[in-house]
């Protein structure tokens, strides 16, 4: 029993090792033909000249914009893969400073009003800082990026349960339709089309890996005036699964 | 005071990268002579026999066959002649194992190749900032 529990083992450990082999493979060999594709459209498009004509020139457009959401999905493929590989420090995390900063980091934060509430017996804890703060702010990103109303309005509600912390993060934007809601957290799927709105489709699945490797949880529900809700569950004792 | 242009000495393989590199640099205006070796040991070679004459500096790739970029770094760094030369790291590599062990070895910089050509040509106008604190 216990000779073949360590050969369960080895051919796990041999597995992964295999695993991140595949992802520096492709993290180097794919990307390097991928640069060339769309290093030699400017070239071209820079030898042709604005004379080109308006066609040409379009096409070049949406080219490079194919090419870089090329980038953004390899990119995102391996973040996906080094979620429980890379950043995995306990420290300790001041729950306001926390959000204050996800929420200065924010590159689309104009027209928004931020509404935080804690209740909170400590604002400190100790956990995986870096993977929290990236949910966090996945979470934030995204209630303001799909935002359809000139005043945008986010929530942000952190309590402290006897075990874990439950963090909601909501909005009266345009929520989620019902029929969609179970895909939301696959790898690539936006609601809009990606031509509507480019996003990549992998901040809720990147999330949703980190809160499941940490033992918590993550959910939608349908919010006010039709907005979004995104509810955490992040465990004060962190237990990693493997 | 006449300045003393530095020589580039480019250590890359891929055939697209290396023509970036020139386009960059006629974009940038750049009159740098550079030359080009494929991978270390050919690097090595070019720089014992003079080939690339002083001053110099290197553009260096880490993925290549041969000799990669990181063994390349050892070889110039045991070599009494080579081993005070400015190396800037240019590559795909994100991997926080090639960057330690390229800062161990001393470089001067650590640049990603970015997707697009323009964002290219402002990385190498930085660089070219630094090797000109080389040539005063």
């Amino acid at each position: 029993m216990e000779e073949s529990a360590k050969s369960c083992q080895e051919e796990l450990s041999a597995l992964k090792k295999e695993y991140e082999d595949f992802v520096y493979i492709v993290s180097h060999d794919i990307k390097t033909p991928m640069r060339a594709i769309s290093n030699i459209t400017t070239w071209i498009e820079d030898d042709l000249g604005p004379d080109a004509g308006a066609d040409i020139l379009n096409n070049f457009t949406l080219l490079k914009n194919r090419v870089g959401r090329l980038e953004n999905m390899l990119n995102a493929l391996l973040e996906l893969s080094r979620v429980n590989r890379t950043e995995m420090e306990l420290y300790e995390v001041n729950f306001p400073k926390m959000v204050e900063e996800c929420i200065a980091s924010l590159d689309n934060g104009v027209n928004v009003k931020f509404h935080v509430n804690y209740n909170l017996s400590n604002e400190n804890c100790i956990t995986l800082g870096k993977k929290l703060n990236k949910v966090v702010f996945n979470l934030l990103d995204n209630a303001v990026r799909f935002h359809d109303k000139e005043i945008k309005n986010v929530f942000v509600d952190v309590r402290e349960n006897e075990s874990d912390y439950e963090i909601k993060i909501s909005d009266d934007g345009p929520g989620i339709a019902e029929e969609v809601r179970n895909k939301i957290f696959a790898i690539f799927y936006t609601v809009n089309s990606k031509d509507v709105l480019d996003s990549t489709g992998a901040g809720l699945t990147i999330s949703s890996k980190i809160v499941e490797m940490v033992g918590g949880k993550i959910y939608y529900t349908p919010g006010i005036n039709n907005g979004s809700i995104f509810q955490i569950n992040w465990p004060k004792i962190i237990s990693l699964k493997n | 005071m006449i300045q003393k242009l530095v020589n580039i000495l480019l250590v890359e393989d891929d055939e697209v990268d290396v023509m970036n590199v020139k386009r960059a640099f006629s974009k940038n205006n750049i009159k740098n002579e550079l030359f080009v070796a494929g991978n270390g040991v050919e690097a090595l070679d070019m720089l014992r026999t003079s080939i690339v004459p002083l001053p110099r500096i290197i553009i260096l790739d880490i993925n290549m066959p041969k000799m990669n970029g990181i063994e390349f770094l050892k070889n110039l760094r045991d070599d009494e002649n080579l081993k005070n030369i400015s190396v800037f790291v240019m590559t795909t590599s994100n991997e926080d194992s090639d960057k330690i062990n390229a800062y161990n070895l001393n470089v001067a910089g650590y640049i990603l190749k970015p997707l697009s050509f323009e964002k290219f040509i402002t990385s190498v106008a930085t660089l070219k900032n630094f090797w000109s604190l080389c040539e005063m």
